[in-house]
């Protein structure tokens, strides 16, 4: 662990609050692991959380130090416009989440979207859809371990990027393995208002050093970066984010699915203590994003004026904490963007557990034996799968984040296969005459026009069409799923009852088994 | 790998998405302001869905109080504000 102290500097007392915030997270966490006694308690917190934990959960849960890295990273590159990624990338979204997803999924019971999925449809589209989400979360688990060893710890302290990794799987493994989504949402509500307050800091410092809100848009226009503060790129721009794209493509397609189709967010409003806690849950998360580009696009904004000419602008976020902050605050923010990680890891750790435990073993085991496993069987499940996971991603860790852009990279990676899901899931709630195996056709066929569509060069005028690539990939599955629905014989009644949205909300009589399929 | 996906689907999907293209290019000169006004359309039409479009007996099913703070149309409209004067300002 090569100079702790060493090149930047950090005074004993950023040594005391990072221990103390590692010990704290770890006391915390563990802490939990006295209230989980079944598989509800440990995937989706015995049905308790209110709203306050649920929105501070998802905004920390989506927002980890790649965030903070990646995002100012790409301010620094390319300006505000990645910004729209937690502004008209989530609160439309989130908004529709709150009032039609989160609403269906809390009263239907489910642990997982792709257990649903497997009634709505069959239990191929859950298998397909969970192995993609399971191997999709599991490789951000990864990358998030790497890109905070990597970028951040290693930059800002200089200590060894195996040694980070294999720190920081400890401490989530532990409280994630004891205290389950409980244990994870709690010590999320913490790292939230850490996060904030480095956060805030570190925005504060870097408009004080500039002199302003006002100076920092003259010193970038007068340096030749007028375009950083446009948010709205024209459609043929050659970055990433053109308007087109960021309206239909991330806050239409990929927000949509992101917000109501994520393991990750979902999780929390399944654990919510009323559907009212659930839906406020996800609003409230919608307003707190919306300072996060405050957080981290301003600052990598701040760098260009303050450290032009960085070649990584991933580096941005680190170079400014060690041009800013002074001691005790550096030690802060350390552990914000350590919180933002921790939180992001243990999250994506225990959905991973729960998609892996009911979505692929549980099917597999039933569709084998024909009986489900018991629900001694399910709490011990997670549990292995939660040690299992954390080291094979410390161990795979280096290897997954050799990457330019962290931030591009995913969103590339989620494109491939959000639209086809969103399309699907869509259709599986709103439309009766969805069947089995429309929605079959429409995910596998709509992942491969996802694929060719990614690796046909010049169809759209951005370099990096992720976007475009979203919005028609769900065009084309939603066509798919309608025309081979249409094709083939309606599914019978008994089947989909209570599992499209019409149902749910104004059918009194489906309202009751739903209610008592919950209880039981 | 991409080169020979190119090379089959390129000719096939090009006549699709060119016309397209093309359009969006001639929408941004000539009409400026045209982005903006979708983009605040699509948080304007969100909030008068949960407003107008949506039950408030749906949306506030299980709320701890009838008052005022606890209709989630409220929170909606609050939450989505701030979005909307970032696309005004920028």
């Amino acid at each position: 662990m090569p100079g702790l102290e060493g090149a930047l500097g950090l005074a004993g007392i950023d040594i005391a609050i990072i221990i103390i915030y590692m010990v704290g997270v770890f006391v915390l966490g563990t802490f939990f692991g006295k209230y989980v006694r079944n598989a509800g308690d440990f995937f989706i917190a015995g049905k308790a959380l209110p709203f306050w934990a649920i929105g501070m959960s998802i905004v920390v849960s989506d927002i980890g130090a790649m965030d903070f890295v990646g995002v100012a990273g790409s301010a620094y590159t390319h300006g505000i416009a990645v910004a729209n990624f937690d502004w008209i990338g989530s609160m439309p979204a989130m908004v529709f989440a709150a009032f039609v997803f989160v609403p269906y999924f809390w009263r239907s019971g489910v642990f997982t979207i792709p257990e649903f999925l497997g009634r709505r449809y069959n239990a191929a589209v859950q298998v397909i859809h969970g192995t993609i989400w399971a191997v999709f979360l599991f490789t951000m688990l990864s990358l998030m371990l790497w890109v905070t060893a990597d970028k951040l710890m290693y930059v800002v302290l200089g200590w060894n990027r195996q040694f980070t990794i294999w720190l920081m799987a400890l401490i989530t493994g532990v409280y994630t393995f004891s205290g389950g989504l409980s244990a994870v949402v709690m010590v999320d509500v913490v790292q939230m208002i850490i996060m904030f307050v480095g956060g805030l800091s570190l925005l504060m410092l870097s408009l004080w050093q500039i002199g302003g809100w006002g100076a920092l848009r003259e010193q970038l226009t007068a340096a030749g970066h007028a375009d950083h503060l446009n948010i709205l790129l024209p459609h043929n721009t050659d970055l990433p984010y053109p308007w087109t794209g960021i309206v239909f493509g991330l806050g239409i397609v990929l927000a949509i699915a992101y917000m109501s189709g994520n393991q990750v967010i979902v999780q929390r409003t399944l654990g919510a203590r009323s559907e009212w806690h659930a839906k406020g849950g996800m609003l409230f998360g919608g307003f707190l994003k919306s300072f996060i580009p405050l957080m981290v696009a301003i600052p990598g904004l701040s760098a260009l004026v303050l450290i032009p000419g960085l070649k990584d602008g991933d580096t941005a976020v680190p170079e400014m904490i060690r041009l800013l902050l002074p001691p005790g605050l550096r030690g802060l923010m350390f552990v914000a963007l350590f919180a933002a990680l921790i939180s992001s890891v243990d999250s994506t750790l225990n959905s991973t557990t729960t998609i892996w435990t009911t979505d692929i073993l549980g099917r597999f085991k039933q569709l084998v034996t024909g009986v489900a496993f018991g629900e001694r069987h399910v709490l011990i499940l997670g549990r292995v799968f939660t040690v299992l996971f954390i080291i094979l991603a410390a161990l795979v860790a280096p290897v997954v984040g050799q990457t330019e852009s962290v931030y591009v990279f995913i969103q590339t990676a989620l494109s491939l296969f959000q639209g086809p899901t969103l399309a699907i899931l869509l259709l599986g709630v709103c439309w009766r005459r969805a069947t089995r195996w429309g929605g079959l056709a429409g995910l596998v066929l709509g992942v491969g026009f996802t694929f060719i569509l990614n690796f046909t060069e010049g169809l759209f005028p951005s370099e990096d069409p992720f976007l475009f690539v979203a919005w028609w990939s769900f065009v084309f599955s939603l066509i798919v799923t309608v025309v081979v629905s249409l094709c083939t014989p309606p599914e019978p009644d008994e089947k989909i009852r209570g599992l499209v949205w019409g149902q749910v909300v104004s059918d009194g009589v489906v309202q009751r088994i739903l209610t008592e399929r919950v209880s039981s | 790998m991409t080169e020979a996906i190119t090379r089959i689907f390129f000719p096939i999907l090009n006549p699709i998405f060119s016309p397209i293209n093309d359009f969006l290019v001639h929408l941004d000169a000539a009409a400026p302001v045209a982005k903006r006004l979708v983009t605040l359309g699509l948080f304007l039409g969100t909030m008068l869905w949960v407003y107008v479009g949506l039950r408030k007996q749906y949306v506030n099913l299980d709320a701890p109080s009838n008052r005022f703070w606890a209709d989630l149309r409220l929170w909606t409209v609050i939450s989505m504000l701030p979005h909307i004067f970032v696309y005004l300002y920028f």
